[in-house]
């Protein structure tokens, strides 16, 4: 089994208690993520090496408002992990020694397309719609380390509506920003999770790609959303656990033209 | 005042010709290869290259889209078919995998790289990353407000393109696997099953709904954004019949010639947007652009999209001697009806069914298979491509 780095999102100040060697905290910040009920300022953040988590997609009022933020980064943080190229420049301009990894979880599905991102960043985390067979082509043949999703909740939409509120609203609910759906024709289950800046729907079931193994990984993601301490830690340590999972599209290729009878 | 761009879409070649003679400045379509709309008819490259020989001779653009986002199976027929796109003249392509902008820059092609509305860029600092890969051109999210459009122009001074009519997604374009995820169809490789228009239930609620918003409308917005400085305006629909291009392209022609013209009336605008809105056959808003959207803008329940039959028929010929229009039928309609008119050069014009003939001069009272030929005597003086419609709206009554 190889030596894994793990990058883990902070889902809550659970998560922090983590006793595994090799990990990396990811901080969703406030103001600046979507998908998150727990997010954090800078002055959270204490532990030395963090990222922060930036995947919003930010408009002309979030990337003036982030020039701030970079400029109050402190030595602890290590880096950023994000969605919105703007922020490139930004970080740039900004003259920090920070450490960028592109996280947009849906465009990074091809060898070439990574390499070229890695003109401009650290490192870049592969798309999760991929089989193993495209995730370990890709590892082989980047020219710098990548992140993979190892054990995570997949984000499978990022909308700009509040779709939750929206929902609520209409049928004169009760607000919540958290909600269990489902998808009545095929029976898939969404986790969805909604601040001002929008909805996101996971998949409901976690994604379990531990199977990925390359000497080229950096880090192996984890969205813990809601899992205990216990799990995690069993995760990392690549035990089985009882949580609702499978291996999503490592071994079921996505397809696009359909056939006639689909159409 | 610069002249800005109606960008119309196109499934094929009769909408493509039906886009630029009822107005439109430039079309965008598709090649058989490498677009969102995977399903579609698309065009050969031979089409392709009539396509732009069509635009070109008419002083108008063509723009293709390759905008899927590459798996590494779909990457090596890139190059070649970007060499066989600049030879066969066209004028820009629509990419959002930065694989194909590279490429493009590196293999020193003619035609210019427009990013697609899948990049979803909302601010400047995007925008100039895609400015330094060689873009000319962004195509904004149609999650961008009248703000964000306004200070990626005066920042960047790229071409803007934004769309100002049709379907919108639910999530950001590009950011969405649900179709993937449900049903193994790549949204981003041009299979999206559109997962989001599904019936959906939340927690232990009992109320089944659906996530579909309304579709996007941005007509009393268009002097605004002239004036910002939007280069072109586009128009959602590549799936959409011919009638409903004809419709919206001739409409958004009208509205954008007037505004520049100066002289847009407010009921004008309030007819335009009847028309548009019957035409789709769903309800428009302006979505995004002045704030975010509420649970008004979107469809939850009980909705049925019923098939738009105001199309009556296609004018193919016109004997000015006889007056005698020849038509291909589409919708049901009889004699005495009172229908309207409209074409490329031709205001709708109101017009009562009078004898109605088959092909072989026998008397109709009534017209009712589709594509069959007809013939009517109409003494406004029609041309091919005219189409005939249920009249609904009078724009005199809104003046």
């Amino acid at each position: 089994m190889m030596d894994r780095h793990f990058l883990v999102a902070v889902t809550s100040d659970e998560v922090l208690k983590l006793k595994v060697k090799n990990v990396n905290f990811l901080f969703p910040i406030e103001d600046f993520s979507v998908g998150f009920t727990n997010t954090y300022t800078l002055e959270d953040i204490k532990i030395p090496n963090s990222y922060l988590y930036i995947n919003r997609i930010l408009d002309t009022k979030g990337i003036e408002a982030l020039k701030k933020l970079v400029e109050e980064i402190k030595e602890n943080v290590k880096g950023i992990c994000f969605t919105d190229l703007g922020v490139l420049n930004v970080v740039k301009e900004s003259h920090k020694n920070l450490e960028l990894i592109y996280m947009q979880s849906h465009n990074t599905t091809n060898v070439s397309s990574i390499n070229y991102y890695l003109e401009y960043v650290d490192s870049v985390y592969i798309s999760t719609d991929l089989t193993k067979e495209e995730m370990l082509n890709i590892l082989e043949n980047a020219y710098k380390p990548l992140v993979v999703p190892y054990f995570t909740l997949m984000d499978t939409m990022y909308s700009r509506r509040t779709l939750l509120k929206n929902y609520q609203n209409h049928f004169d609910l009760e607000e919540k920003r958290e909600e269990d759906l489902i998808e009545l024709g095929t029976k898939k289950r969404f986790l969805a999770i909604e601040n001002d800046y929008g909805t996101v729907f996971y998949a409901k079931k976690f994604i379990d790609y531990r199977e990925i193994e390359h000497p080229n990984i950096l880090y192996s993601f984890i969205n813990p959303m809601h899992l205990s301490l216990e799990e995690i830690e069993k995760i990392m340590k690549n035990e089985t656990i009882d949580v609702d999972k499978d291996t999503g599209f490592l071994h079921q290729e996505t397809y696009y033209r359909l056939k006639e009878e689909e159409r | 005042m610069k002249h800005v761009e109606l960008l119309a879409p196109a499934g094929d070649m009769e909408k493509l010709k039906m886009a630029y003679l009822y107005g439109a400045d430039a079309v965008y379509c598709a090649g058989k290869r490498f677009g969102l709309r995977a399903n579609a008819n698309n065009f050969t490259m031979e089409e392709l290259e009539m396509a732009a020989e069509f635009a070109h001779q008419r002083k108008k653009k063509l723009y293709v889209t390759v905008n899927i986002l590459f798996h590494e199976k779909e990457v090596n027929g890139l190059e070649d078919y970007l060499k066989e796109l600049d030879r066969i003249g066209i004028d820009a392509i629509i990419a959002s995998d930065i694989l194909v902008m590279k490429r493009a820059k590196e293999l020193n092609l003619k035609l210019e790289v427009h990013v697609s509305t899948q990049a979803s860029i909302l601010n400047s600092e995007a925008a100039l990353f895609y400015k330094s890969l060689g873009a000319t051109r962004l195509v904004l999210a149609r999650e961008a407000s009248l703000e964000d459009i306004k200070d990626i122009k005066e920042k960047t001074n790229l071409e803007l393109e934004c769309f100002i009519h049709g379907a919108m997604c639910t999530s950001f374009s590009g950011r969405c696997i649900m179709s993937n995820y449900c049903t193994l169809r790549d949204a981003n490789r041009g299979g999206c099953a559109q997962i989001c228009r599904w019936t959906f239930q939340a927690g232990s609620n009992p109320e089944i709904f659906s996530m579909t918003p309304k579709d996007l409308n941005l007509i009393e917005y268009i002097k605004e954004l002239i004036n910002i400085g939007v280069n072109s305006f586009k128009v959602e629909g590549r799936m959409r019949g011919i009638y409903y291009i004809a419709t919206v392209i001739q409409v958004y022609r009208k509205i954008i010639d007037k505004i520049e013209e100066n002289n847009l009336s407010s009921g004008e605008i309030k007819y335009y947007l009847d028309i548009l809105n019957r035409c789709a056959n769903r309800d428009s808003t302006p979505q995004f652009v002045n704030g975010l959207p509420t649970e008004k803008e979107q469809y939850f329940l009980g909705r049925q999209e019923l098939s738009n039959q105001d199309f009556l028929g296609l004018v193919l010929d016109y004997d000015e001697k006889t007056h005698i229009a020849t038509l291909e039928h589409r919708n049901y309609f009889k004699k005495g009806d009172i229908v309207e008119f409209f074409g490329p050069n031709l205001e709708a014009t109101t017009y009562q069914v009078g004898e109605i003939y088959d092909e072989e001069g026998n008397s109709l009272e009534l017209s009712n298979h589709p594509k069959m030929i007809i013939k009517l005597k109409v003494d406004v003086k029609l041309q091919k491509y005219d189409m005939m419609r249920i009249k609904v709206f009078d724009k005199k009554d809104y003046l």
